[in-house]
């Protein structure tokens, strides 16, 4: 039987480093086909380019055996695929008919009037294809709930009216915001979707929904194809094997000094909106992770540690108890932070590297509130040599700076003062792998110096390649201790998932 | 040699100004005396340029500056007309900017409305004191203590001939202090890293709420200053006189935004900004060109510098 | 690069010079006069203006009106722009005890500066304006004969504003002077919003205290509002008959079509707008060909609006 959609040796770099080595996917006639693979393997880049908004460098696309290219999003439209996007892209101030008709041509009236009265029944029928009949077409959609909200974009895509008649629907996570129930519902309308002899492509983090919903299942890893093959001959595990499969890097520098016996960062009954309540203990000199899948809690728990976020709970620094109701009071009870966010949350683009580096420590360049730009400017150099930064000087602005560089400046300020405790969020997101080095390497160093560490990535090959221990975090909650020497990325990814061999998770939990 | 036009563009534009002043006006356009005059005429506009840089440097804006400035002239009036000493006069005038600042500030940075909205609403509420407190009416004459007025008309003796005003020594003062606590203190580095990212600046231990606040107090003290030259210059007051200051203010800072790579509110470029509208003001009046027509050049100079400066970044940036 | 910098400079500058030449017509010969007010967009000053303008131009000067838009600080700034032009006399119309940073300016440059309706001020070689004097006595004379000299007036006063305080303090000297007259009442209305509100209402239990017919004679306002006030009140009480005698002054449009349409309302006061325009010119011409003038204030005839010549 002829494909369906056949992608062959798509190629695609982006500023010179590739995303996207050769990688090909291949989905038949009414199948549900899941994508799947780590953040960065290339999904996205690969569904972009099916969608006609990314052109590839290389690719052979073809659609029922013929050879196609896909410029535009109509393009890709007329050719029958339909894309649901992970972002919930709504106009709250718009009817659901209206959003259901985003982007599209409104049914008209001779004189030029929209036709309100066909608007609504092409809506109501196109939610009628996933079961939905409560939902109103004329409600304003910032009315409904986040669920419902997503249903609505849902069913945009199943409203064939004044476009070619839909083939295959490409999903991105479509259940991130959904119930249970939601969830089923929709299900329901995939299966269904198949049955006609449609199909679907199905990207996903959850590989339960894999193994419960899909016919076949594609891997990719590093912007490769890693495998295709059907959920009934391959397993979860093997799935995830597929997804790491590189040996863990060599990259990461070894611990050098051991960790000392004293807990620096004490923390209890710490809890947030939808976080907690969370307990953790990290020693000086100790390296912690913070490992789980997207939205687990992993970043608001530093955050709550730095008091960005309302929080309530115990946290004691070097014994002492940190009363932070606000950032600048962690920073000042010993904590130093590097935020997810490099450009939104941690730097500002238009100032100096000088002036983005002293900000939490500026009363140490200050006398009766005047600056001392001197001994302001001999700081941020040693702070600016010490992470190994690559920029002309103190004054240059940081807009100007490659991400790596920008991620040192936000590691010199955390440092400048030497802080008891590190959190890092993520710290090498979007980081090219000679500063990747450099920043394991000062970590190492931060670290036998008595430094507690909190480390809390996507990156599970860092995470147990730098980490002494391992806080597994499942909605919100901790899910698990794991001591990080023994412990695989398969294992880890595992226990992120929740199907966790219990004993050695509680024993590390006891020994924090 | 476009990159400078473009770069430079404003001082380019203001140095092009003031030559053609100077071109046609040979006798009396670059003269000291000139020079003194134009400084003494924007002092009023100096100071409440100076004070509304404060709270643009944050990315806010005040607009209820105008209004705080014919207040404060206001409030200084009634209590000479009540018979109340000039030392009482003025610190009122000031600490109603202080409280009408505060107000602001707490609007802006506590409860969270837009700046823009939150002082749309001041800059009426403001008025509206303004009027209740005058009745409406101008105070003047006898009830203005020459101890007040005088302050205007006085002057530091320069050679035999030339004095310069006290409003020009009071006006570059201001500047000189808010160039101070913006550029050279802890204070001001924040303020400057609020505008640049004020999400970043909380997360890297800024307590912005705080110095929002205080940020707009700033520039609501500032406001009654300039309010109080304005009433001492017109050794009168009323209740809207200073409310054309806001537009220019505005102006001013936005010109000298211009002349920033990363388009930052400094109020030396502020001062400069200040000037080119003063000079407008006072080549076009000695040339006798209609009024109307000086609002016109002035429009099409700030979009001439704007545009030219968002060439630039487009290009660089 | 700076030779091709200084060009664009010179191009700019050409640029603005033809704009502004076009606009500006640079004339140096004959006299240059420049008039300074904050209230050009005010009807009243607009009047003066044309009237100024029309004998300027007889005279051939240059005139250079500025409008600083409400602006009274402004006024001081363009007076010294002025003096630096040295121009051969200004002529303002705004109170002068505001701006007298700027007239010291001119002072210590030797020009002459005109007032025009401004108010006097010892910095100000003459003020030009009407008779607040002649014009309370002329509406209180015409009171007093109509009424043959006998009986109750009701007055309309606002003492708190210096220039109508005048009007009341005439026409208490006036109505004072003749034995029969008597003063039934002496009414501060309320202003905030106008004068007529609340002099009708004022009136209204000024009648309703005087019920018989011809217990109020005439009443007598120091402006055109509480006389059309009082109007209102008397043809609401159905009292329009009695023959009760209404006085203004100013002679503002609505009055002027109530002393028409031959009602109680029969007299009022018109000042010459244009007249203190044309008669200042005239005084800046006097001091122009170097005559003195010694009055500090000028006054222009004022006319006296009946029915015969309301509609005029």
């Amino acid at each position: 039987m002829t494909d369906l959609a056949a992608l062959h040796d798509v190629t695609k770099a982006y500023a010179g480093v590739p995303a996207l080595r050769g990688a090909r996917l291949t989905i038949a006639p009414g199948e549900v086909h899941a994508l799947v693979g780590e953040n960065g393997a290339g999904k996205s880049t690969l569904i972009k380019i099916l969608a006609g908004v990314t052109p590839p460098d290389a690719a052979s696309i073809a659609i029922d055996g013929r050879s196609v290219s896909i410029d535009t999003p109509h393009a890709a439209a007329d050719l029958g695929l339909r894309f649901i996007h992970q972002e919930l892209d709504v106009v709250p101030a718009l009817s659901v008919a209206e959003n259901i008709f985003l982007g599209r041509r409104y049914p008209m009236r001779p004189a030029g009037f929209i036709d309100w009265r066909t608007l609504g029944q092409a809506a109501t029928e196109a939610m009628g294809r996933l079961g939905i009949t409560d939902i109103d077409p004329r409600r304003k959609m910032a009315r409904l709930g986040l669920g419902d909200q997503m249903l609505v974009r849902l069913s945009a895509a199943f409203l064939d009216r004044g476009t070619a008649p839909a083939r295959l629907y490409v999903m991105d996570e479509p259940t991130a915001s959904l119930n249970g129930e939601e969830t089923e519902r929709l299900f329901r309308v995939l299966r269904e979707i198949r049955d006609t002899g449609r199909s679907v492509l199905y990207v996903t983090h959850r590989l339960d929904e894999v193994m419960r919903l899909c016919d076949r299942v594609t891997v990719m890893r590093g912007g490769e194809t890693i495998s295709t093959a059907a959920t009934s001959d391959t397993s979860e595990a093997a799935i995830i094997r597929d997804m790491i499969g590189r040996p863990v890097d060599e990259a990461y520098p070894r611990r050098a000094t051991p960790v000392s016996d004293e807990t620096v960062l004490d923390v209890d009954d710490l809890a947030g909106a939808g976080i907690g309540p969370v307990r953790l203990a990290v020693k000086a000199g100790e390296i912690v992770g913070l490992a789980g899948l997207s939205g687990a809690g992993q970043s608001e728990v530093l955050r709550l540690l730095m008091a960005a976020d309302r929080r309530t709970g115990r946290v004691r620094v070097a014994a002492k108890p940190q009363q932070a109701a606000q950032p600048p009071q962690a920073w000042r009870s010993g904590l130093a932070y590097v935020p997810r966010e490099r450009r939104s949350e941690g730097l500002m683009l238009t100032r100096s590297i000088a002036a983005n580096v002293t900000l939490p420590h500026l009363r140490l360049f200050a006398r009766g509130g005047f600056l001392n730009r001197g001994s302001e400017r001999e700081a941020v150099s040693a702070a600016g040599d010490e992470v190994r930064l690559v920029a002309r000087g103190p004054d240059q602005h940081c807009y100007k700076l490659s991400g790596g560089n920008q991620q040192k400046v936000l590691f010199a300020r955390a440092l400048l003062e030497r802080p008891r405790i590190l959190l890092l969020d993520e710290p090498t997101r979007g980081v090219d792998v000679g500063a990747k080095f450099d920043i394991y390497t000062l970590i190492r160093e931060v670290s036998s110096r008595g430094t507690a560490i909190l480390i809390a990535s996507s990156d599970f090959p860092e995470l147990l390649g730098m980490c002494d221990r391992i806080i597994v975090m499942r909605d919100g909650r901790i899910g698990g201790v794991l001591p990080a020497a023994d412990l695989s990325e398969e294992d880890l990814l595992t226990h992120c998932y929740g199907h966790a061999a219990a004993a050695p998770a509680t024993a590390a939990a006891s020994g924090a | 040699m476009i990159g400078v036009l473009r770069r430079y563009g404003t001082i380019v534009g203001f140095v092009g100004i003031v030559l053609f002043f100077w071109i046609s006006l040979p006798e009396t356009f670059m003269t000291g005396r000139n020079w003194l005059n134009i400084s003494q005429q924007v002092s009023m506009l100096t100071v409440t340029a100076a004070a509304m840089t404060i709270v643009m440097v944050m990315g806010d804006f005040d607009l209820s500056v105008g209004t705080m400035a014919s207040l404060a002239g206001v409030v200084a009036a009634v209590l000479f007309k009540l018979g109340f000493g000039v030392p009482l006069a003025v610190s009122a005038a000031l600490a109603t900017g202080l409280v009408g600042g505060a107000l602001n500030g707490i609007l802006v940075s506590y409860i969270g409305i837009l700046p823009f909205i939150a002082t749309l609403a001041t800059l009426t509420v403001f008025s509206g004191f303004a009027f209740l407190i005058s009745d409406g009416r101008t105070i003047f004459g006898r009830d203005i203590p020459e101890a007040f007025s005088g302050f205007a008309r006085s002057g530091v003796p320069l050679g035999d001939l030339v004095s310069i005003p006290a409003l020009t020594i009071a006006a570059l003062a201001f500047v000189l202090i808010v160039w101070i606590v913006l550029e050279q203190t802890v204070f001001g580095r924040r303020l400057y890293a609020i505008g640049g990212n004020s999400r970043a600046a909380l997360l890297a231990g800024v307590y912005v709420r705080r110095l929002r606040l205080a940020a707009f107090v700033l520039t609501g003290v500032g406001a009654a200053i300039a309010g109080l030259l304005y009433a001492s210059r017109v050794a009168s007051a009323n209740p809207t006189q200073g409310d054309g200051l806001m537009l220019d203010a505005i102006a001013a800072v936005f010109l000298g935004m211009t002349m920033s790579e990363e388009w930052e509110p400094r109020v030396h470029a502020t001062l400069i900004g200040v000037f080119i509208l003063g000079v407008l003001d006072n080549g076009l009046t000695q040339m006798s060109v209609d009024s109307y027509i000086r609002d016109i050049l002035v429009g099409a100079i700030i979009l001439a510098a704007v545009a030219s400066s968002s060439l630039w970044r487009r290009d660089t940036g | 690069m700076k030779f091709s910098m200084l060009r664009g400079i010179a191009g700019r500058a050409l640029l603005s010079m033809a704009v502004l030449g076009a606009a500006a017509g640079i004339a140096q010969a004959e006299s240059r006069v420049a008039v300074v007010t904050p209230y050009l967009a005010q009807p009243g000053t607009q009047f003066y203006v044309e009237g100024f303008e029309a004998a300027a131009a007889e005279n051939g000067w240059d005139v250079n009106v500025i409008d600083t838009k409400g602006d009274v600080g402004a006024v001081i700034s363009r007076i010294e722009d002025m003096v630096t032009q040295n121009v051969d006399a200004i002529v303002i119309n705004v109170d002068p005890q505001q701006i007298t940073a700027g007239l010291q300016a001119a002072a210590d440059a030797g020009i002459p500066v005109f007032g025009m309706d401004s108010g006097s001020d010892p910095l100000l070689v003459t003020n030009v304006t009407s008779n607040g004097y002649a014009m309370a006595a002329e509406t209180a004379v015409y009171v007093a004969n109509r009424i043959g000299g006998t009986g109750n007036v009701v007055m309309f006063v606002f003492d708190a504003f210096p220039p109508v305080q005048v009007r009341g303090h005439i026409a208490d000297a006036v109505f004072g002077n003749f034995p029969d007259v008597d003063v039934l009442d002496r009414v501060t209305p309320d202003v905030t919003d106008g004068g007529i509100a609340d002099s009708r209402a004022k009136m209204e239990a000024i009648l309703a205290a005087n019920p018989e017919p011809g217990s109020i004679a005439a009443v007598w306002a120091a402006w055109d509002q509480p006389a059309l006030g009082a109007l209102q009140a008397i043809e609401a009480a159905g009292r329009e008959g009695e023959g009760i005698v209404i006085t203004g002054i100013d002679a503002n449009p609505q009055a002027r079509e109530a002393i028409a349409a031959g009602g109680n309302f029969e007299a009022s006061i018109a000042q010459d707008f244009q007249g203190i325009g044309r008669t200042t010119a005239d005084a800046v011409s006097r001091v122009l060909a170097g005559e003195e003038i010694k009055q500090g204030v000028m006054y222009v005839p004022t006319k006296l609006i009946t029915s015969a010549n309301a509609s005029d």
